[in-house]
């Protein structure tokens, strides 16, 4: 299978220019978004589950019109919301059991077999019986998570979906992902670099509705290797620097500041090369497309 | 720390949307109420008398629970939904300064919110008299004390006690739900207790318990004249006083408590308490824990997503039943239906058996506000339940088709309609079941509820969804809908325009008998049924369309959506709805309009007008009288057709030839067939269609006593169904008509509008009077009830269906079949007066024999087979009024006596020669089991049974006053049969609903007040005044000698053959002649003048003298009131009255079980007027004592005559 995403417009009617031309192809496995917060991933991945619409523009899967065949879409999806919420006095076994139903799985015994079982990989086996409006928050993102599974959904969307979940349940949600099917295209959105860098075949920066940045994680960071530079300097040296160099990223380290530059050659001898990781991608694409300083 | 606080409040609330829009709202109810002209009362009350602004502020408080719950509950609440409480309350404040700061600056907030009413009140009277809805002078100038003082009074005491307690439960509870249902609850509760203290013995118990002073208010002004009205702002004194003490201290109180409780800490960690968790036993049965997902089979089938659709209608169902604004709301909503049920139909204070007729109809009471509030409401949460939870992510992006989740969104409403329909049935049984009535009649409970009531509740269910999807936004929604229903409320009732078709979800009415079912009523329910639903259909179609699936919520998207989703098959589905809307709707224009005459309220009254002008120019013409009527009339109840032949023996009676006749009909419906004249066609000379008065050319000039004999026959027929009206006259089971089926002759002043303002408008001149005075030579010319006829021979033959029987006055000579109709012939074998009735039924009769010292009487009554129970009391009181009337005014002029019931269209009887027309709904099916209850069947019956020698012995003038001869008579006369049987007790009793009855009717009089002399159109005074005074008179001077002059009079006037016919003033003359020197002044009080009393006891006390002996010292107050017919003062009584005066031991029963007063003293006294003490000895211990202690004088504060005795120093 095949997602492809040709020309794709969005305008809000408050003005916002959500998705800006954006051209994406996205194969079966693991697809990572990465943007920094009102990029425009959830918009992206709203148009692509039926959510909204488009101003211009076509998304494809295979040979069927995501932007016109709702239905179609909506039969082979699986989607993660970013923010969602639940009925307070329904239990989570009848809630899901509810939704395998909508979701077209008809015979009773399977609808049973998988909602038990997804229950059980995430974790909600022993609160199955308890009201969702009880849950706590990562609770919840479990929760949906395994809305989002149910049905051999062929396409699957999550927008977030780690977010709030401790350490261990974000291992066990990451292994519940690779266990999907090879058939299978997921598009994952985060702002935790290390995800993608952990999970990802393929992936996209967006920033401001645009892609800025296409491709395998690894050959990514290939292309700036050489690029970055590094340097621990005072704090109250910083804006100097800005102003002189392309600071791309700032971090502390033992009371002083460490900074990344982008460029070409070694800006001067003071500044080592540093070893370059997604982040310094992200950090750089970023730093160049964005209109307001980081 | 409280100035802090209390000024942030402020300056937080000011600028709060929310705010503005309370004002706003009261603003505009206040301006829409008085602009479209408020409370209806009288005419001469202005609309913005400071009366009426003091009740609707009253009725604001009770509403005004919600806007104060809303303002008063969130100030606190605020900072525990925004989380605000976790840092705030770790700032250096107190906690009453914060607490008392909040209170204060919301309480101000409130008060600005509460002008908005009167910034509306006032606009309304400014623009009221341009928009044309009620006349200018029915607005007085704008007066700020008469919105000051009310406010101050009730308004603002109100807003505080509600405002203070609701602010304390959400601080005491933090929960703001408490605060939303404890509102509607409340709000529930007040209206239900009001409900019930309207029978509370204790008047000023109820007065001082009503938190928001309303009963107190009432008792004090209930009785006020329109002048007072217009003048009068209720004085804060006496129990209103008291009252509003008593709240304001309660409210200081809960706020002092909250402020003792109320604890920061307590505040923050409460919250999270809640329920204990239940500690699961960690489940170890993991099962086989799968590594890979079983894989499963999706199948995506019509008949999937129509079982998806009612799967997910039940969970969504399932969700609205556990919601407690929603349990709240229908445990109120039972609460009313419970009352009503349980309450019921009661007539003069006495129940009706709890039949499945008044179980149906308690829907219509307190319930269906309910209704449409839980109908609005709900549809707004589910149609928003997914986005409010931010659960529509999730599923708007499942595999289901819109229709599915749409339509399961509208099958949950669906089944919350039926829930709301079965309520009704349920509550009916139960209050059924608890009454110990068990005849269920389930076929017209499930006729009723699920193919009548139903759709409407479906009907209202499609708009509330329509608009909640378009509109988008929940509190917008509810707006909107609510206001679309008060805009169609406003254009019914205020802008008195009732066109059902035009009128979403509107249909005629109609209403369940025992005798007919439900009738006709069918046809017209059904279509407008379809109709509406047709249409609520065809907003659904377009809602789907634009159903807010998805993110987006523009309406660039949504109609970018709504393009997308329309395909054929909605496009088949428009069509098949516009058809069937269309389709219906031209058959219902068809009945309505075509083969039926609607038009709105306004042209009904120039048509009035126009007539009157066109017409009244005729009012003194001479036409013939009748002297003799034999008539033949078919009655076809299947087709609800009549055809009447009548051949009329008419005479001119006077020395003025007639060469025209003219022929008033009663409406469109009766069509004239054939008009003959001694066999010769009689000549249409003008027919006017449009007023259906016609002239017609006689063939030979009447002169003075020719005689002719004139045919008519006529046909009257109901065509389809008419926009509103029962049309009961001709009916399946219970066909009742009277003399009107034929044309009367000459103009006729009965239809002419007679309101002063109306008559203005039409420049028709004030119309003071409707009768001349009673010296009058033409109005002494004619009788009252008819003027065609002076005393007539008559003699019928009546034909109606082989199982019915048909009826008329006159004696059965012959009843056959014949043609498959069964015949009746009857003939009165004395003159009587032409006013005649047609009745036919499927009746059971029940027979009877009164025999008197040289007369017997054959009581027969017509009954439906199943009303038997009261019979007796029918039959009793003929009886009793047969020896009591025969005894003391003259013999019965006839033979029979017959009684027979008609179905419940109307509430009310009717005395025709020798048979009495009496309602379904008047006594039949009474529950008298209570001897405390009064016996109204018994009393009416006397009524009707009296107007047989008081309208048709003696035959009252077409003059001023006349109708007190018939109508104060026959009450006087009832009250003395009703006195034979159930003894003194029961007559104050009656007398007190006929006193109340009389002060409220004078205080809602739009002309001015007119006595028993000259009255000619007020009810209230010719009955309720009219028998209260005579019941005085008789016992002033003694009922012998009052029947006695009754009898005198009897013997002059009854009968009599030719004019002049009797007036008021030889009544008077008899009464007078009876009348003591000494009580002359009474008769001059009560038949000429408005006199009121206010006799009040101030002290009663004791002391005790030994042996059973007591002395009891009373301190009273006596005035008597005389006021002009407006109601305004005109001067006091300083003349002695005779008064009584009484001293009574505990209260005992009567033989038949009333409650009844013991006197150890009681004895007439001539009582000077103005304070005065009296002392008294009487034998057995004083409980209570009193002036007019039996209430026989007629006064407005009645409870205050009697007090209880207390033991003097």
């Amino acid at each position: 299978m095949q997602l492809t995403i040709t020309n794709l417009d969005k305008v809000y009617p408050n003005g916002v220019h959500a998705i800006k031309n954006v051209n994406l192809t996205i194969s079966n496995g693991m697809f990572g978004l990465l943007g920094p917060n009102g990029a425009g991933k959830s918009s992206l991945m709203r148009t692509i589950s039926t959510l909204q619409e488009a101003d211009s523009g076509s998304v494809f899967l295979d040979d069927m019109d995501v932007l016109k065949d709702k239905d179609g879409v909506r039969r082979i999806l699986g989607y993660l919301p970013q923010e969602f919420g639940v009925y307070p006095k329904v239990t989570a076994l009848t809630m899901l059991d509810h939704i395998a139903s909508l979701k077209g799985i008809a015979n009773k015994k399977e609808r049973k077999e998988v909602v038990e079982a997804l229950l059980q990989k995430v974790n909600l086996w022993q609160h199955r019986n308890k009201n969702l409006g009880t849950y706590s928050g990562g609770m919840k993102q479990r929760f949906g998570i395994a809305q989002a599974l149910l049905g051999n959904p062929k396409l699957i969307i999550v927008d977030e979906p780690t977010a709030g979940l401790d350490p261990t349940e974000r291992n066990r949600f990451h292994n519940l992902l690779s266990e999907i099917g090879e058939n299978t295209i997921v598009i994952l959105s985060t702002h935790i670099v290390e995800d993608v860098t952990n999970l990802c075949e393929n992936m996209a920066i967006i920033c401001e509705g645009s892609v800025v940045a296409e491709g395998n994680p690894t050959e990514l960071v290939k292309e700036v290797q050489g690029n970055i530079w590094e340097k621990s300097i005072e704090k109250s040296e910083l804006d100097a620097y800005q102003a002189k160099y392309n600071v791309i990223s700032t971090q502390l380290k033992a009371g002083k500041k460490e900074i990344h530059v982008w460029s070409d050659s070694q800006p001067d001898a003071s500044f080592t090369e540093a070893r370059a990781t997604l982040e310094d991608v992200y950090f750089h694409h970023i730093a160049e497309n964005s209109s307001v300083p980081i | 720390m409280f100035w802090q606080i209390f000024t942030f409040e402020l300056k937080y609330r000011i600028k709060r949307p929310a705010t503005w829009a309370y004002f706003g709202i009261l603003a505009l109810f206040g301006c829409f109420i008085f602009a479209a002209g408020g409370i209806s009362g009288s005419e001469k009350a202005h609309i913005n008398s400071p009366f009426i602004i003091s009740a609707i502020l009253g009725i604001m408080s009770i509403f005004g629970i919600l806007i104060s719950a809303a303002v008063m509950g969130v100030p606190v609440y605020r900072d525990e939904e925004h989380k605000v409480k976790h840092y705030y309350f770790t700032y250096p404040i107190s906690e009453s300064g914060y607490l008392l700061g909040r209170y204060f600056g919301s309480m101000l907030i409130l008060f600005l919110i509460s002008i908005g009413f009167h910034v509306g009140v006032i606009l309304g009277v400014m623009i009221g008299p341009g928009l044309g809805f009620e006349e200018p002078e029915r607005f007085a100038a704008i007066n700020l004390w008469h919105h000051i003082q009310p406010s101050m009074t009730i308004f603002w005491p109100n807003l505080i006690f509600t405002g203070t307690l609701f602010f304390a439960l959400v601080a005491l509870t933090r929960k703001v739900f408490i605060s939303y249902v404890g509102s509607v609850l409340f709000l529930i509760g007040y209206l239900l207790a009001i409900n019930l203290s309207g029978d509370l013995d204790n008047q000023h118990l109820a007065a001082l318990l009503d938190p928001f002073g309303i009963n107190a208010f009432n008792d004090i002004t209930k009785y006020w004249t329109p002048v007072e009205q217009n003048t009068l702002v209720a004085p804060l004194t006496g129990d209103f006083l008291t009252n509003r003490l008593i709240w304001l201290i309660a409210s200081a109180l809960v706020l002092g408590f909250t402020l003792f409780r109320f604890d920061f800490t307590k505040f923050v960690t409460g919250g999270k308490k809640g329920k204990k968790v239940k500690a699961v036993a960690a489940e170890t049965s993991q099962k086989n824990l799968l590594d890979i997902l079983p894989s499963v089979n999706l199948s995506f089938s019509n008949s999937l997503f129509v079982s998806q659709l009612f799967s997910q209608g039940w969970l969504e169902f399932k969700n609205i039943l556990v919601d407690w604004y929603f349990r709240a709301m229908i445990i109120g909503g039972v609460i009313f239906l419970g009352v009503d049920a349980y309450m019921g139909n009661k007539i003069y204070g006495t129940p009706s058996l709890p039949l499945t007729n008044y179980m149906i109809e308690s829907k219509n009471g307190t319930y269906i506000i309910f209704v449409f509030i839980i109908l609005i409401f709900f549809t707004g949460e589910v149609v928003h339940r997914d986005k409010t939870l931010k659960f529509s992510q999730i599923t708007d992006a499942l595999p289901v088709p819109n229709w599915v989740t749409y339509g399961s969104k509208f099958w949950a409403l669906t089944l919350v309609c039926i829930f709301m329909a079965t309520l009704v049935i349920v509550v009916g049984v139960f209050s059924q079941t608890l009454q110990g009535y068990f005849n269920y009649e389930f076929g017209k409970y499930f006729t009723d509820l699920y193919l009548l009531e139903l759709p409407n509740y479906l009907q209202l269910t499609m708009l509330a969804f329509f608009v909640h999807i378009m509109v988008n936004k929940k509190f917008l929604g509810h707006i909107v809908s609510i206001g679309i229903w008060l805009v169609l409320f406003g254009i019914n009732s205020i802008g008195e325009f009732n066109y059902n078709m035009a009128l979403y979800s509107y249909r005629p009415g109609y209403r369940i008998s025992d005798m007919n079912g439900f009738g006709h009523f069918f046809e017209a329910q059904n279509s407008f049924n379809i109709y509406w639903l047709a249409f609520g259909g065809i907003l659904l179609l377009i809602g789907n369309l634009f159903w807010n699936r998805g993110s987006e919520s523009s309406w660039k998207s949504r109609l970018k959506l709504a393009k997308q989703r329309y395909n054929k098959r909605t496009l088949v589905w428009m069509i098949g709805l516009l058809v069937l809307w269309i389709g219906t709707g031209a058959f219902i224009y068809n009945n309505v309009s075509v083969k039926n005459t609607w038009m709105t309220s306004k042209e009904g009254e120039k048509r009035r007008a126009d007539f009157e002008k066109k017409y009244s120019k005729y009012k003194h013409l001479t036409q013939p009288k009748i002297t003799k009527v034999t008539v033949n009339v078919d009655i076809f109840p299947q087709e609800r057709r009549v055809l009447a032949k009548g051949d009329f023996v008419i005479v001119n009676k006077t020395a003025i030839p007639i060469d025209t006749l003219h022929f008033n009909m009663a409406g469109s419906r009766p069509k004239i067939l054939e008009a003959t004249i001694d066999g010769e066609e009689l000549k249409p000379g003008i027919l006017d269609t449009v007023f259906n008065y016609h002239r017609y050319v006689m063939p030979k000039t009447m002169n003075y006593g020719d005689t002719m004999l004139m045919h008519l026959t006529i046909e009257s027929a109901h065509k389809g169904f008419p926009n509103e009206g029962f049309g009961s006259d001709i009916v399946d089971n219970g066909t009742f008509f009277n003399t009107s089926i034929f044309p009367s002759m000459g103009y006729s002043t009965q239809g002419e509008l007679t309101s002063d303002l109306d008559r203005k408008k039409y420049d028709l001149g004030v119309k003071e009077y409707g009768l001349p005075e009673q010296t009058d030579s033409i109005g002494t010319c004619h009788l009252l009830f008819d003027d065609d006829a002076d005393y007539v021979d008559y003699e019928a033959i009546v034909s109606t269906d082989p199982d019915q029987i048909a009826i008329s006055p006159g004696y059965l000579q012959r009843e056959w079949e014949e043609n498959g109709r069964k015949y009746f012939h009857y003939k009165m074998d004395s003159p009587m007066l032409n006013f005649y009735n047609f009745c036919s039924a499927k009746y059971a009769v029940t027979k009877d024999v009164w025999k008197g010292d040289s007369q017997t009487v054959n009581i027969e009554i017509y009954h439906h087979p199943t009303h038997t129970q009261n019979i007796d009391r029918f039959i009793k009181s003929v009886k009793v009024s047969m020896d009591y009337y025969t005894q003391n005014f003259s013999p019965f002029q006839f033979r029979q006596m017959r009684i027979l019931e008609f179905p419940r269209y109307a509430n009310f009887a009717q005395s025709f020669a020798n048979t009495v027309p009496y309602s379904e709904d008047f006594g039949w099916v009474g529950d008298f089991s209570d001897p405390e209850d009064t016996d109204y069947a018994f009393n009416v019956t006397a009524h009707e049974v009296a107007h047989q020698w008081w309208a048709h012995q003696v035959t009252p003038s077409a003059t001023r006053g006349s109708n007190q001869i018939s109508e104060s008579m026959a009450e006087y006369a009832a009250l003395m049969v009703l006195k034979e049987e159930y003894g003194e007790e029961a007559i104050f009793k009656f007398l007190e609903y006929e006193v109340n009855s009389y002060l409220r009717g004078r205080s809602g009089e739009s002309k001015f007040e007119k006595t028993l002399m000259d009255n000619d159109n007020q009810a209230y005074v010719w009955y309720r005044k009219g028998g209260s005074i005579l019941y005085a008179l008789q016992d002033y001077i003694t009922a012998d000698s009052l029947n006695l002059a009754f009898a005198n009079y009897i013997k002059a006037a009854a009968f009599r053959a030719e004019a002049p016919f009797t007036t008021t003033l030889e009544w008077f003359d008899f009464i007078q002649a009876k009348t003591p020197d000494s009580l002359r002044y009474f008769l001059d009080d009560s038949f000429h003048k408005i006199t009121l009393y206010e006799n009040r006891m101030k002290e009663a006390t004791y002391t005790d003298l030994g042996n059973d002996e007591y002395e009891v010292t009373l301190k009273f107050d006596s005035q008597k009131i005389y006021y002009d017919g407006n109601g305004k003062e005109l001067e006091r009584g300083l003349t002695p009255n005779l008064l009584e005066i009484g001293i009574f031991a505990e209260d005992g029963k009567n033989e038949t079980g009333m409650t009844k007063k013991m006197p150890l003293f009681h004895e007439k006294r001539w009582i000077e007027p103005g304070e005065q003490s009296m002392t008294i000895r009487v034998k057995g211990k004083p409980v209570k004592a009193g002036i007019d202690p039996y209430n026989k004088m007629i006064d407005r504060v009645s409870d205050d005559n009697l007090m209880n005795c207390e033991e003097g120093e």
